[in-house]
C-alpha cells in the first residue's frame, strides 16, 4: 500500500548530476538546464515529461553518449559509480551502465539472438564459460530461452525489445538505463519486461533508470519519479505518489486521475490500491450509476470491406478468412498480441499487401485492381515506423509532397500542423524532431491529404500523455466529419476513449468484434484500469465521474488549453 | 556427418570466394567467366534457400540491371572495333558514331564479370555467419571486422528501406514510373542510411565495442609500420597482377602475406592482458576440409596459369574480334568451384 522503498537511500549516490546544462550542436536552447540530480544505489527511477523535454538526453548522460558522441555544449558534471563521464568514453562506461535504446532494432549488431547477447561480453573479454552461463541467465530472466537460436530478423517487435534488454543485462552493469522500453510492446510483453526489471532491482540491487511516457505501466514499479518540463528543468521529483499528487492533470494515468477527482487518500498507484479505495467508497454507499451501453453500431454502406481475406508473408499465414466492414464515422480499434496481424490488415486496406485469397473492397472497388497511389486518394496510412514517411528537407515540403499527389479536397498544412502541436516545426527537417514529434509530423503528412479512410499503426508510440489526449480529440473530430478510422494499437486507455468499435485479432482471426464496453469490459488483458476496479461497462475516469453526476475530468480541457497556448492557436477543426 | 542446418565455417567460404573472384577480376576471357558464373550460380541455387537468400535476391536483380546498363553504355560510347553493326549521327554528343559488335561483346563480358562478383557476394551474404567470421579474425582486426559486418548488413537493410520508402510514397499518392523517378528515392535512402549508421555507431559505443586493451597489448609503432607495409605491398601486388606483371605481383603478394602475419602475430596481447573472447568455438569438419581444400587447389591452378599463361584469362575484342583462347585444364578446375553445392546435405 506504500511506495516501493527506495533502494539504499543515504548511501553515496551511484549517479550524481552537478549543475548539468547541455545544448546539442547548432541548437540555441539547451536540452537540459541546471540539472542537479542524484540516484542512490539500487533505486528504480522513472523519468517522465513531455516530448522533447530531455528525457533521452538525460539518459544518454549516464553512459557518456552525451556529450562524447553527440557533441554540443556540456556544463557541469555527471558521475556514475564514481566515474566522471567527461573523462570516460561510452565504451569504457559500458561496464557500468547498460543502455537500451528506443528502437531496439537499430542497436543489434549480429544476426542471432545468443550472439547478440554475447557481443558486449566478448568485447570486454569475459571468459567463455562465464559468458555462456550469463547468456543462459539472461535468457531465462527475460523469458526468451526459446529464442536463443533464432535469427533476430524473424523476431516480433516485443521479442526484439526483450532481446535488447537481455543484451544490456548480460554485461551485468551496475546501472541499467532504458529509453521507453515498453513503447513497442503489447500489455503482456510490457508486463514481462517490467517484472523482470523489478526482479533485477529487488534481488540484485541493480540501479534502474527508465524514461517512459506510459506512467500507468511503470509508476507502480518505481521508487522515485523525476518529472522534466519542456524547458529541460527538473519540474519535480520524489516518491511517485507525492509527485503525481501535485502534478499537472494532463500527465496523469487514468487511475490516478480518477483518484485525484474522487479525493482518494492515499492516491492509488496500482489497481490493487485503487480497488481498496473503491471498496471503501462502496462501503459508504458511494457507487456510480450504471454506465450507459455502447451506442448502436453504425449502419449504412461500408467504405472498407474485407471479405474472407487471408494473407501472409511467404509461407506464413498471418490473417485467416477475415470478414470486416468499416463505415464512415466509425473508429475501429484493432487489438491483439504483437504479431497477431494488425499491421498486415492495415497494409491490405492501403493496397501495400495483396491478399492470398478473398477481396478487399474500398468504396466498393476491389483494391487488387487499383494501384496503391490510387488507393491513397481515399486512404491515409501512417506506418509503424514514421521515419519511412519522410523524404523532404522541411516539414513544409513534406506536407507539400502529399498535397502535390492528392486529387480532390485537402486540408490546410499550417492548420494541420498547429492542431498537432507542430506549428513551430514548419521549417525544420522532420528527421531532426524528437520521437513523439516525428510521430505527429508523420500523422500531419497523412492528415493534410484529408483522407476519408485513415489507417493508423501504433500512432501513440513515444507520444506523451498530453499529446495523446490531443490526438484523441483530433480523431474524434475526424470521426464526426465522417472519416472512417482503423487504429491498430496496444493502448487500451486510448481505445476506451476514442473507439466506437473494437476488433480483437488472435491467431489471424477476428475473435471479438463489438462496442468498446462490450469487448474490453471484463477482459483479462484488455480491460482498462478503471474497468478492473468498477467492472460493468465503465472504461474511463469520465464514465465514473458521469456515474457520480460530476463534470468530466478537468485534465482534457487543461491539456487542450496548454497545447493551444504552446502553439498560439485555438483548437479548431482542421478542415 | 553434420546436421542439415549447420552453415559452413566462414574460412571455407572465404577461400571459395577468393577462388571464384579471380576470373572476373583478372580478365575478360568469356570461357572462364562463363564457367565461373555457372559454378557460382549453382552454389547460390543450392545454398540460398530461406529468408537469408530472399534478402540477397534483390541484389542479384540489381546486378542484372547494372549489367544491362553496362552493355548499353559500352555499346553507345565505345566507338571502336572492326565490326560495325549500326551508325548514329556524328553530331550527337558522346553516343554519336559507329556502334560496333566489339563494344557490344566487351559490354556483355563486363556484365558477366559484374554478375559473377555480385553472385559471389550474395552467396557469402546469404551463407556466411558474420558473428562467427568476426570471432575468427585476429584480435587486432576485430574493430575493422565489426565495422565490415555492420556495413555488410546494410545491403539487405537498404533494400528493405527502399521498399519502405516506395510504399510510403505510394501511400501518399505518388506513383513511381521507373528510373526517371529514382531521384525522390535516393535522398531519403541516403538520409535514412546515415541516420541508421549513427544509431548503430552509438549502440556499438554503448556496448563496449573497441574498448581499449591493456597497456601491454597496445601496438608499438613498428608493429603498426609492419601492418601498413603489408597493406601497401598487397595493394601494389594486386595492381601489378592487374597490369600483367605476374612475377612482381606474386612476389609482392607473398611479401604482403609475410609482413601482415608478422605484424598481426607480434601484436598479440601479453599474458594477463585483457583480450576479447569468443562465445562460440568454430566448427571445422569434413565439409570445410573439402570446400577449402578444393577451392585452394583451384586458386593455386589459377595463380600458376596467371604466371605461366595469362592469355587463359585474358581477351580483348578490340580492335578486331577474334576467338578467345580455350584452356581446358582451367575450365575443368573452375568446375570444382561447385564443391560447396556438393557438400550441402
Amino acid at each position: 500500500m506504500t511506495d516501493r522503498a527506495p533502494g539504499v537511500a543515504g548511501d553515496p549516490p551511484i549517479i550524481a548530476f552537478e549543475s548539468v546544462t547541455y545544448a546539442y550542436p547548432e541548437s540555441a536552447a539547451p536540452a537540459l538546464r541546471e540539472i542537479d540530480w542524484r540516484v542512490a544505489p539500487g533505486e528504480f527511477v522513472t523519468i517522465t515529461g513531455p516530448s522533447g523535454s530531455g528525457k533521452s538526453t538525460l539518459l544518454r548522460c549516464l553512459n557518456g553518449l552525451t556529450p562524447h558522441f553527440s557533441g554540443g555544449t556540456f556544463d557541469g558534471a555527471v558521475t556514475v559509480a564514481g566515474h566522471d563521464t567527461r573523462r570516460y568514453t561510452p565504451r569504457a562506461l559500458a561496464r557500468v551502465t547498460g543502455f537500451v535504446f528506443q528502437d531496439p532494432e537499430a542497436q543489434f549488431v549480429t544476426s542471432r539472438v545468443d550472439d547478440e547477447l554475447a557481443f558486449g561480453m566478448e568485447q570486454l573479454g569475459v571468459p567463455p564459460l562465464t559468458m555462456r552461463k550469463r547468456v543462459e541467465e539472461v535468457l531465462d530472466l527475460l523469458g526468451i530461452a526459446a529464442l536463443r537460436d533464432r535469427e533476430i530478423a524473424t523476431l516480433s517487435g516485443g521479442e526484439r525489445q526483450r532481446v535488447a534488454v537481455a543484451a544490456a543485462l548480460a554485461l551485468q552493469p551496475e546501472i541499467l538505463a532504458l529509453d521507453e522500453p515498453t513503447s513497442q510492446l503489447d500489455p503482456w510483453g510490457a508486463e514481462e519486461v517490467l517484472a523482470a526489471l523489478t526482479r533485477l532491482n529487488d534481488d540484485l540491487g541493480l540501479t534502474i533508470v527508465l524514461a517512459e511516457h506510459r506512467l500507468e505501466r511503470v509508476v507502480s514499479h518505481a521508487d522515485r519519479l523525476t518529472l522534466l518540463d519542456r524547458a529541460g528543468h527538473i519540474a519535480s521529483e520524489g516518491r511517485p505518489r507525492d509527485v503525481l499528487a501535485g502534478a499537472d492533470p494532463a500527465i496523469l494515468p487514468a487511475l490516478l486521475a480518477l483518484g485525484r477527482q474522487l479525493d482518494w487518500q492515499p492516491l492509488p498507484l496500482t489497481v490493487k490500491e485503487g480497488r481498496a479505495a473503491q471498496r471503501r467508497d462502496a462501503a459508504v454507499g458511494r457507487l456510480p450509476a450504471p454506465a450507459p451501453p455502447d451506442p448502436p453500431a453504425a449502419t449504412g454502406p461500408a467504405i472498407v470491406a474485407l471479405q474472407r481475406v487471408s494473407a501472409g508473408w511467404g509461407q506464413r499465414k498471418v490473417l485467416r478468412e477475415i470478414d470486416l466492414e468499416v463505415r464512415p464515422g466509425e473508429l475501429v480499434a484493432l487489438m491483439g498480441r504483437n504479431g497477431s496481424g494488425k499491421t498486415t490488415l492495415l497494409r491490405l486496406v492501403a493496397g501495400l499487401h495483396r491478399p492470398a485469397s478473398g477481396r478487399v473492397l474500398l468504396e466498393g472497388a476491389d483494391t487488387a485492381r487499383l494501384h496503391p497511389a490510387d488507393i491513397a486518394q481515399t486512404t491515409g496510412y501512417l506506418p509503424q515506423n514514421p521515419s519511412a514517411l519522410f523524404f523532404a528537407e522541411t516539414l513544409r515540403d513534406e506536407l507539400a509532397f502529399t498535397l502535390k499527389h492528392k486529387r480532390g479536397a485537402v486540408a490546410d498544412p499550417e492548420v494541420t500542423l498547429a492542431a498537432l502541436g507542430l506549428a513551430h516545426a514548419l521549417e525544420r527537417n522532420p528527421r531532426d524532431l524528437s520521437g513523439g514529434e516525428r510521430e505527429r509530423a508523420a500523422l500531419a503528412a497523412v492528415l493534410v491529404g484529408a483522407p476519408r479512410v485513415l489507417l493508423l499503426d501504433e500512432p501513440t508510440r513515444g507520444m506523451d500523455a498530453a499529446r495523446k489526449r490531443a490526438l484523441a480529440t483530433t480523431l474524434a473530430q475526424l470521426r464526426e466529419e465522417g472519416v472512417a478510422i482503423l487504429l491498430a494499437t496496444h493502448d487500451v486507455e486510448l481505445v476506451a476513449e476514442v473507439a466506437t468499435r473494437v476488433v480483437l485479432i488472435g491467431d489471424g482471426r477476428v475473435v471479438a468484434d463489438g462496442g468498446p464496453r462490450a469487448v474490453l469490459s471484463g477482459s483479462l488483458t484488455f480491460a482498462t484500469a478503471i474497468n478492473k476496479l468498477y467492472g460493468g461497462g465503465f472504461l474511463t475516469p469520465d464514465d465514473i465521474l458521469a456515474g457520480f453526476g460530476r463534470d468530466r475530468w478537468a485534465g482534457s480541457d487543461s491539456i487542450r488549453a496548454d497545447l493551444a497556448r504552446d502553439d498560439r492557436i485555438t483548437p479548431h477543426r482542421m478542415r | 556427418m553434420r546436421e542439415p542446418s549447420r552453415p559452413l565455417d566462414p574460412r571455407a567460404w572465404l577461400v571459395w570466394a577468393t577462388a571464384a573472384s579471380v576470373p572476373p577480376l583478372v580478365g575478360r576471357n568469356p570461357w572462364p567467366l562463363l564457367a565461373t558464373l555457372c559454378a557460382v550460380l549453382g552454389v547460390w541455387g543450392v545454398w540460398s534457400a530461406g529468408a537469408a537468400g530472399a534478402r540477397w535476391r534483390p541484389l542479384l536483380r540489381l546486378a542484372l540491371l547494372f549489367g544491362a546498363v553496362s552493355v548499353l553504355f559500352n555499346l553507345l560510347t565505345a566507338h571502336v572495333g572492326d565490326l560495325v553493326i549500326a551508325e548514329l549521327p556524328e553530331g550527337w554528343p558522346i553516343v554519336g558514331g559507329p556502334l560496333t559488335l566489339n563494344a557490344l561483346i566487351y559490354g556483355l563480358l563486363s556484365a558477366i564479370a559484374i554478375l559473377s562478383l555480385v553472385a559471389v557476394s550474395a552467396t557469402l551474404g546469404a551463407t556466411l555467419d558474420w558473428s562467427v567470421a568476426i570471432r575468427l579474425l585476429p584480435e587486432r582486426m576485430a574493430p575493422l571486422a565489426v565495422a565490415g559486418s555492420v556495413a555488410w548488413s546494410y545491403l539487405p537493410r537498404t533494400t528493405v528501406a527502399l521498399t519502405e520508402i516506395r510504399e510510403a510514397q505510394m501511400a501518399r499518392g505518388y506513383r513511381p514510373r521507373g528510373l526517371r523517378d529514382a531521384g525522390p528515392l535516393v535522398m531519403p535512402l541516403l538520409a535514412g542510411g546515415l541516420e541508421r549508421a549513427m544509431i548503430t555507431a552509438e549502440a556499438l559505443e554503448a556496448r563496449a565495442f573497441g574498448v581499449p586493451l591493456s597497456a601491454e597489448a597496445r601496438p608499438r609503432s613498428w608493429q603498426a609500420a609492419l601492418l601498413l607495409a603489408g597493406i601497401v605491398a598487397a595493394l601494389t601486388g594486386i595492381f601489378c597482377v592487374a597490369l600483367g606483371q605476374m612475377l612482381a605481383g606474386a612476389a609482392l603478394l607473398a611479401l604482403a602475406l609475410a609482413t601482415l602475419a608478422a605484424g598481426l602475430l607480434s601484436g598479440r596481447p601479453a599474458k594477463g592482458a585483457l583480450r576479447r573472447t569468443r562465445y562460440r568455438d568454430p566448427v571445422w569438419e569434413r565439409p570445410e576440409w573439402i570446400v577449402s581444400g578444393v577451392s585452394a587447389a583451384v586458386l593455386a591452378v589459377q595463380i600458376t596459369l596467371l604466371v605461366l599463361d595469362p592469355a587463359a584469362f585474358r581477351y580483348e575484342p578490340y580492335p578486331s574480334l577474334t576467338a578467345p583462347a580455350i584452356d581446358l585444364p582451367l575450365l575443368a578446375a573452375l568446375g570444382f568451384l561447385l564443391a560447396p553445392a556438393a557438400v550441402r546435405p
